[in-house]
């Protein structure tokens, strides 16, 4: 490509990012997605309080990691959902055929709704910021360098999943077909962790036949799914926070990023060869 | 007809008394009938490997049966393994196999193998190994020793042991001379009495003679082990006989792993309000989050993080537990230490370890105190638990301190894993938690109406 579409690329870029984040920025869907997060989240701390109010005494690591795992997920869950419906949509309607015909380009396209919904998310952090600030204000919970370092890692899960998204977009056509794929997945995806974790909590010793060969089972699903689902990179990256170890936060930054990068590729190539018709 | 009446009735007084008797037998037949449940379990010969492995603490032993196809080990320690043939049968109720070694406890002899990549890289013989218990045999330290010092160590607590029964031998024979010369005083004084002695006698009172101590530390009679001592990695054993074969059934995988985390500092606390449910503040990364007015007690222990699966299936090779999981394990209390108590940069309280008792409240009410231990107000008496005891209330000025542990005398030398923040949570306000959710509805309200207005313009 020389330097003249290069340049008529990223101006394309622009112009797809400026639309869609101005658009979505207006609306009133990123809002309450995000309250509906808060909601969960202070659901989950006003419980915590409660047992250390029980107790008197609660001995735990980040005990604003959980809430703001589970609000990374639901805001990640809404940007990916929203970008598919997007493609999808495009694809159905005939816009992104006409789009293609102008100097529009299936990487430029890509790329475009990639970085909107990044940008987004880092919007969405600002919101976070704020909301975690205030609860450490008012519960003393404590705003340290390990929530900062969960920022950081959260915009590597939100990375993942968007392009995850992005993937599953590239590969269905309609509309219906993109969310049921997506949200069946991630939801897959998000049960498998979660019930992991629960399991991994629960000494085998005190579990049942059944529930024994359902977690032998879950475990040997959770091996594999471990390095496909976006999920697990923030668990990793958690973990590595727990640990206070650079090596294993680093590494899971890089194994995010190489993951963001084939899944774009891959979505490239996928437009590219499918065609942009529904 | 009187007759007939007469015989009817006997005939029914009869089957009245037999029916029930025969009632009575044949329920009892019937329980002699029924299965007891007689749980006798089937013993079968096997070749199992008994084990004398460093935890992480101390050495401890178990066996790895024949189900079992590795053993686990921690890198850059002695470990003892022998081969034996034994007994084993399978207990359903705690579901594991256990060992009669009373039965049967054979010594499987040849030289056990050490293989890495398929290639042999040790032939180990068997040497002598004890158990030494330096804090004595219910101390919580164990350490194994091996060859000569093994058997000096041996020798030097029989040497201990034997002087500890000849000086009992004279404990009891000073006992029966002490008994005599108490029965004469007492005879002497009621002589002396009964002549109208009064006021002061001035005998000599006899002394009671003092027992021997026993010997402060234990050691095990000498075994023949294989000691292993290698790096981190897997491995492969197998025991090769004097004809040259491989003893069937003594090949085993060797998981060898080392720790995640070494020399932290974990604590145990005690809560004052709720003494018997102690809580563990392993992680470095761990706060102590706290509400109200509470008295917490610390214990601080020296740790090691190995990854669960391995240190319980080290501990006790039918164990189970999760890769995925890592456990601190305490290796040994810190002593000679003073609790330092900081706010921001500033040191507000040095504390010192003191020993404290748990008194129940007297009467019908439930209820105790923790109360700090005087020595000597009862004889034997001994306290409940030592620790740093540090008093938390709502009312503290701060809302975060930190707790550091510093080695007595070392007034610049902080332990650095032994930082730990308290905060002081306000539980009041977790209800507002819901107010501040709102907050981006209020964001998305104002965007709105920004382009509402646009629009309009």
């Amino acid at each position: 490509m020389n330097e003249k579409g290069i340049s008529l690329s990223a101006h394309t870029m622009k112009v797809l990012i400026k639309r869609e984040l101005i658009s979505s920025i207006y609306g009133w869907g990123l809002y309450i997605a995000v309250f509906i997060s808060f909601l969960l989240s202070s659901f989950i701390l006003r419980n915590f309080m409660r047992g250390i109010g029980q107790n008197n005494i609660f001995i735990s690591s980040y005990p604003l990691n959980l809430p703001l795992f589970i609000s990374v997920v639901i805001i990640s869950l809404y940007l990916v959902i929203v970008s598919a419906i997007s493609i999808s949509r495009e694809k159905e309607h005939g816009t992104l055929e006409v789009l293609f015909y102008g100097p529009v380009s299936s990487s430029s396209f890509l790329l475009g709704k990639y970085i909107t919904d990044m940008l987004l998310y880092v919007i969405i952090l600002g919101f976070f910021a704020v909301y975690f600030l205030g609860v450490s204000l008012l519960t003393n919970l404590g705003f340290t360098l390990a929530l900062g370092k969960a920022f950081l890692v959260s915009i590597f899960l939100a990375s993942c999943m968007i392009s995850f998204g992005l993937f599953i977009s590239s590969l269905t056509g309609r509309v219906r077909s993109s969310i049921v794929w997506l949200i069946g997945i991630l939801l897959a995806f998000l049960g498998i962790w979660f019930l992991e974790n629960i399991f991994i909590h629960i000494p085998p010793e005190s579990l049942s036949s059944w529930l024994l060969y359902i977690q032998k089972t879950l475990s040997v699903i959770y091996h594999f799914v471990n390095w496909v689902s976006p999920f697990s990179y923030l668990s990793r990256g958690m973990e590595s926070i727990r640990i206070g170890s650079i090596k294993p936060f680093l590494l899971n930054i890089i194994y995010s990023t190489i993951y963001t990068v084939v899944l774009l590729l891959l979505s490239i190539y996928i437009l590219k060869s499918k065609g942009v018709r529904a | 007809m009187r007759l007939k009446r007469a015989s009817l009735i006997y005939n029914i007084i009869f089957l009245l008394i037999l029916i029930p008797g025969l009632a009575i037998t044949s329920s009892a037949q019937q329980e002699e009938k029924q299965p007891s449940i007689n749980l006798t379990p089937l013993l079968k010969e096997q070749l199992v490997y008994s084990l004398n492995v460093f935890d992480g603490k101390g050495w401890s032993g178990s066996f790895v049966p024949k189900t079992e196809s590795t053993i686990y080990l921690i890198a850059n320690k002695d470990n003892a393994i022998c081969a034996k043939k034994t007994l084993v049968y399978f207990w359903p109720i705690t579901v594991r196999y256990i060992a009669a070694w009373r039965t049967l406890d054979e010594d499987v002899k040849g030289v056990l193998e050490v293989l890495k990549d398929g290639k042999i890289i040790e032939k180990l013989k068997k040497q002598d190994t004890v158990l030494c218990y330096p804090e004595g045999y219910w101390g919580e330290k164990v350490v194994l020793y091996k060859g000569n010092e093994a058997i000096k160590w041996y020798k030097k607590y029989k040497k201990a042991e034997d002087e500890y029964y000849k000086a009992l031998n004279k404990y009891y024979e000073a006992r029966i001379e002490y008994r005599k010369k108490m029965n004469k005083f007492f005879e002497e004084i009621k002589k002396r009495r009964e002549k109208g002695e009064k006021g002061p006698l001035n005998i000599e009172i006899p002394k009671e003679p003092e027992p021997p101590k026993p010997p402060n530390f234990f050691v095990t009679e000498p075994r023949k082990y294989y000691v292993l001592n290698l790096p981190v990695g897997k491995y492969k054993i197998r025991l090769r006989a004097k004809d040259k074969t491989i003893v069937e059934g003594s090949e085993k995988e060797l998981l060898v792993f080392t720790a995640r985390r070494r020399e932290g500092v974990g604590y145990e606390i005690i809560p004052g309000n709720r003494w018997t449910k102690r809580e563990e503040c392993n992680d470095p990364a761990n706060a102590i989050y706290a509400a109200g007015k509470n008295v917490l007690y610390f214990r601080p222990y020296r740790q090691d993080e190995y990854n669960e699966l391995y240190h319980n299936k080290l501990l006790d090779p039918q164990n189970r537990g999760r890769i995925e999981n890592w456990k601190w394990v305490h290796t040994e209390p810190i002593k000679n230490v003073q609790l330092l108590l900081f706010s921001k940069d500033n040191l507000l309280k040095r504390i010192d370890k003191k020993p404290y008792k748990v008194e129940q409240i007297p009467g019908p009410e439930l209820g105790y105190n923790i109360v700090e231990f005087k020595k000597g107000k009862l004889p034997g008496e001994k306290p409940t638990f030592e620790g740093y005891q540090l008093i938390l209330s709502e009312n503290l000025p701060e809302k975060s301190y930190r707790i550091y542990l510093q080695k007595e005398g070392e007034n610049n030398n902080i332990i650095s894993t032994s930082e730990r923040e308290i905060r002081l949570v306000k539980r009041r306000n977790a209800n507002f938690l819901f107010y501040l959710s709102i907050f981006p509805l209020i964001i998305g309200g104002v965007m709105f109406v920004l382009r509402y207005r646009k629009i309009e313009k």
